[in-house]
């Protein structure tokens, strides 16, 4: 939609919102009540929905926004009495308080993170409810002053009716006060932040994180901080959310901090539904909406609330507006054109590009590597084999920074990466492809690539919340450029999650390849490829191989003696041999190694040909 | 007030708050006991487990105040297991593959279903149980005067434990359910029912959940946030102790139980809130809980 129709539309509908709440029995007040209620749950949905965080402590923002509003009104700043400054300190206040929570909180996933958000709300719940002198304790603010709207030389008293005009059955326009259209252009404001938040670079690059975190921190993103983000403008929103429903009320209490009020976020938001613009809203009309109907007439309100949350959930998971279908995502059709020349990926090194010395990883007691030396020429194509069980992965997943070292050191281009992120080592040219294709099923394959190359252009962390992810030409001409190395050109509209297996793993590689490695790692690239796309990835591997430095572990031992420079083997985590191909095909501690480990593969290592079914 | 009649007060109120703390922390190591089984065994997050409790205790106090209090601790745990059994196969089945947030946003939604139903017909006055007159006197344990049923009532949480781990660790069920956890796959191979395992694996929790829930209402008495009100503590506990683990949950309970008693005597209102700064640190120090694998669990 266009952006002027977009907001034309909206803009319509918040206007005629308090004439429809009237004939179905809304009182006046409750279509700003359920406004400025809606920021809470839209920060929130920017959380659970875009984000994928669940957090159960949303109360502390929205509380400790309305008492910061109150005091500033009434305690701290009473001579200004300025509804802005109240505004502004609550956000800034909540924004800092929830980066620092965020700081601490986004290291944990799932009901860690929870429990911790839970945690923390409630504490903050403590110190509120203890701090008599400030918070007035059980009793709460009441009857704060709320300031007028002021601008400029203009003032505004919001409590103030609208002028007096019957509209039949839609009541009279002066039953609503002012505070009705202040809330529609704050929220209009706040749908336009975060419509063009979410599909900002940023908002791209967090659902990436979401759809596959390992993945994004692999292509070079560092995705706690892209986390840490989202919570500081969830914190900030809910923050905003509870300042101005406190004003309006006049009036805030410690229950705003109650568990109930971080349930209620959670109500709203997925019973409107997760991941869309305007669930929360519709979330927070339906549910505040039906309270204000039900709960007059019976007691059992809360129970039906309950209802409405437990079949949403297991009926239609994605809520009421998530379930409406919508138009095909992969419109997008590529077009190859170069819109200036490919910069060559990077400087490339001479001598020795890696290094390791006395590397080990351990599990417990189990040592998988075991005080590897190992080094690798710039330009070389390194293989690295051994029989299953030896290190292989895990010598792989240390060297990319997917797992600790235990012992040792690992030197890139001569700088000590031991201690370094993953993603930090992806930005200094360390790429890997997965042994399971580790790509985001769900995005078109153009997509995938892009993302990798958009990490290379824009580096760890770019907080482009406004930025319209548009098709930036250098991040699109890398994403074509790794795509027609691998050849999957005639694929790059398709969804990933729907490529054959073969085009999975070569979509993995192109993904590394995006990231304009000096180094990249590929763990088992052919396994399970029919012989005829083993064939085809042997040529693109072949290709890589002479614009950088490649180690590649695999089983396929015909693939291996014919594209290495030399090869490595490994054996219970340590090295046993290192030559060409021609030594290591020679070597007798090789041929028992792989004798006393698993008779197939010996034949396979020894016998050019007799090697693809060993191989899951 | 001299400074040695303060520590004086402190010392003749330590026994008793040291047992009070005993027996809140077996109350917790009761209740988290099922949830840790449920979420090691079928890696589910429960919400509902507080509601569970709640349904025993009253299901407990209708049953013990016509027929006894003996009858409501049997008819308890079977009422909740029913439950258990029929939320299982309506809802919970399709969410056991589903990522802990589909999970833990179900379960929630199931336990205020339970919660406010049970506010319906019960309204949320606090309900006191009736205990034999025998329950009702206190022992003298040679250093304090304690209450017989607190007694008994950890005596019971004691044997509980003890069965519990029994079932699991040394009966061929136990053994098939442990096998389950690690490989689905393998053990229907073998011929053995997975999903039945998980159906009573869940009604066990639920049971377990539902007995301490009858068992601590004379103690603690019951109101339909009750269920929430242990529901946190015992995710705490089990937090601290390591998801998934039993022997985490046993001593993290107690843990819990007499870090909240002890806290009392300080400051009462600070005991609410001590056990959530405990999570905070064990989360931050070692998020795998004391006992608990090194991984964390995605999700």
């Amino acid at each position: 939609m266009k952006d002027w129709a977009f907001y034309l539309l909206t803009a319509v509908g918040l206007a005629l919102f308090p004439l429809a709440i009237h004939p179905i029995g809304g009182y006046s007040g409750l279509a700003t009540e359920i406004l400025l209620l809606g920021i809470g749950a839209m920060g929130f949905n920017l959380l659970l929905g875009y984000a994928g965080l669940l957090s159960y402590g949303q109360a502390m923002f929205y509380g400790v926004g309305s008492y910061v509003a109150l005091l500033t009104v009434s305690r701290f700043f009473p001579q200004v009495h300025s509804i802005w400054l109240a505004l502004l300190l609550a956000v800034i206040f909540v924004g800092l308080m929830a980066l620092v929570i965020g700081i601490v909180t986004v290291r944990l996933y799932g009901i860690y993170f929870a429990l911790l958000t839970l945690a923390f709300a409630q504490m903050f719940y403590f110190i509120v409810f203890q701090w008599r002198s400030l918070t007035r304790g059980d009793d709460g603010l009441q009857g704060i002053t709320s300031p007028p709207l002021t601008l400029g030389p203009w003032s505004l008293d919001l409590t103030t009716r609208l002028p007096s005009l019957n509209l039949g059955p839609f009541g009279n326009l002066n039953e609503v006060t002012y505070w009705y259209p202040f809330a529609a252009i704050v929220i209009l404001l706040i749908l336009a932040f975060v419509r063009t938040l979410i599909s900002s670079q940023y908002g791209e690059v967090l659902a990436a994180i979401r759809e596959n975190e390992e993945r994004s921190v692999f292509i070079g993103f560092d995705s706690k901080r892209y986390r840490i983000a989202a919570f500081t403008l969830a914190g900030a929103l809910t923050g905003l959310s509870g300042a101005l429903y406190g004003l309006h009320q006049t009036s805030t209490a410690v229950d705003t901090l109650d568990v109930d009020t971080s349930g209620s976020f959670v109500i709203f938001t997925v019973v409107g539904g997760v991941k869309t613009l305007f669930g929360p809203l519709l979330g927070t009309g339906i549910i505040e909406y039906l309270q204000n109907v039900i709960s007059g007439k019976t007691d059992a309100w809360r129970l039906i609330e309950g209802l409405i949350f437990v079949a949403v959930i297991a009926f239609m998971p994605r809520g009421l507006l998530g379930s409406v279908p919508r138009v095909s995502e992969f419109a997008y059709q590529p077009r190859f054109r170069r819109t200036e020349p490919l910069t060559e990926p990077r400087r490339v090194s001479e001598g020795i590009i890696l290094e390791t010395k006395g590397l080990s990883r351990y599990f417990g007691a189990f040592a998988a590597n075991s005080k590897i030396d190992f080094s690798v020429r710039a330009g070389e194509l390194r293989a690295v084999i051994g029989p299953n069980g030896a290190g292989k992965t895990t010598f792989f997943n240390v060297l990319a920074g997917l797992r600790a070292a235990s012992e040792g050191q690992i030197f890139f281009k001569g700088q000590e990466i031991t201690r370094m992120p993953g993603a930090q080592r992806v930005a200094s040219g360390v790429a890997k492809a997965f042994q399971t294709a580790s790509i985001y099923p769900d995005e078109s394959v153009f997509e995938n690539v892009r993302l990798a190359a958009l990490a290379r252009v824009q580096g760890m962390f770019a907080p482009e919340f406004l930025r319209r992810s548009g098709r930036l030409g250098r991040v699109d001409d890398i994403a074509h450029d790794a795509l027609e190395q691998l050849d999957l050109r005639d694929v790059a509209a398709l969804r990933a999650g729907s490529l054959s297996h073969g085009d999975k793993k070569r979509l993995d590689i192109a993904v590394a390849l995006a990231t304009q490695p000096e180094l990249l790692l590929l763990d088992e690239p052919v396994a399970g490829m029919s012989i005829e796309e083993v064939q085809k990835t042997d040529r693109l591997i072949r290709a890589l191989a002479k614009k950088m430095t490649v180690l590649i572990i695999e089983h396929d031992m015909d693939l291996i003696m014919g594209i290495s420079d030399s090869i490595t083997v490994l054996h219970q985590g340590k090295v046993l041999a290192e030559g060409t191909p021609a030594e290591i095909r020679a070597n007798r501690l090789v041929q028992e190694a792989y004798l006393g480990g698993y008779a197939e593969e010996a034949r396979g290592a020894s016998a050019p040909g007799a090697s693809a079914e060993t191989t899951p | 007030m001299s400074g040695d009649t303060t520590i004086d007060a402190f010392l003749s109120q330590l026994p008793g708050t040291l047992l009070d703390g005993l027996i809140r922390g077996l109350a917790y190591v009761g209740i988290a006991l099922g949830l840790t089984i449920v979420f090691g065994m079928l890696r589910l997050v429960n919400f509902a487990h507080g509601a569970f409790y709640l349904i025993g205790a009253y299901v407990g106090l209708v049953v013990s105040d016509r027929l006894g209090l003996v009858a409501g601790l049997v008819v308890a745990p079977i009422a909740v297991a029913i439950f258990a059994i029929v939320i299982d196969y309506a809802l919970l089945r399709r969410f056991y593959d589903r990522n802990p947030t589909s999970q833990i946003l179900i379960t929630f939604g199931i336990a205020l279903v339970v919660q406010e139903a049970l506010r319906l017909i019960f309204t949320g006055t606090t309900r006191s149980y009736i205990v034999p007159g025998w329950l009702q006197t206190s022992l003298n344990l040679g250093f304090t005067q304690y209450p017989t049923y607190r007694i008994v009532f950890a005596i019971g949480i004691v044997i509980l434990v003890c069965v519990v781990w029994f079932f699991i660790e040394r009966t061929n069920y136990g053994l098939i359910v442990r096998a389950g956890i690690r490989d689905r796959i393998m053990v229907q191979l073998l011929g053995g029912n997975v999903r039945q395992a998980s159906t009573v694996i869940f009604a066990l929790g639920g049971a377990i959940a539902g007995l301490v829930g009858a068992g601590a209402s004379p103690i603690y008495s019951v109101d339909p946030n009750t269920g929430f009100n242990f529901l946190v503590p015992s995710f705490v506990v089990i937090v601290i102790g390591g998801l998934g683990s039993f022997w985490g949950a046993v001593v993290g309970g107690l843990l819990v139980g007499e870090l909240q008693s002890l806290t009392t005597l300080i400051s009462a209102p600070a005991s609410d809130i001590v056990i959530y700064v405990a999570m905070a640190l064990v989360l931050l120090v070692r998020p795998s809980g004391l006992f608990g694998e090194s991984e964390i669990i995605r999700g």
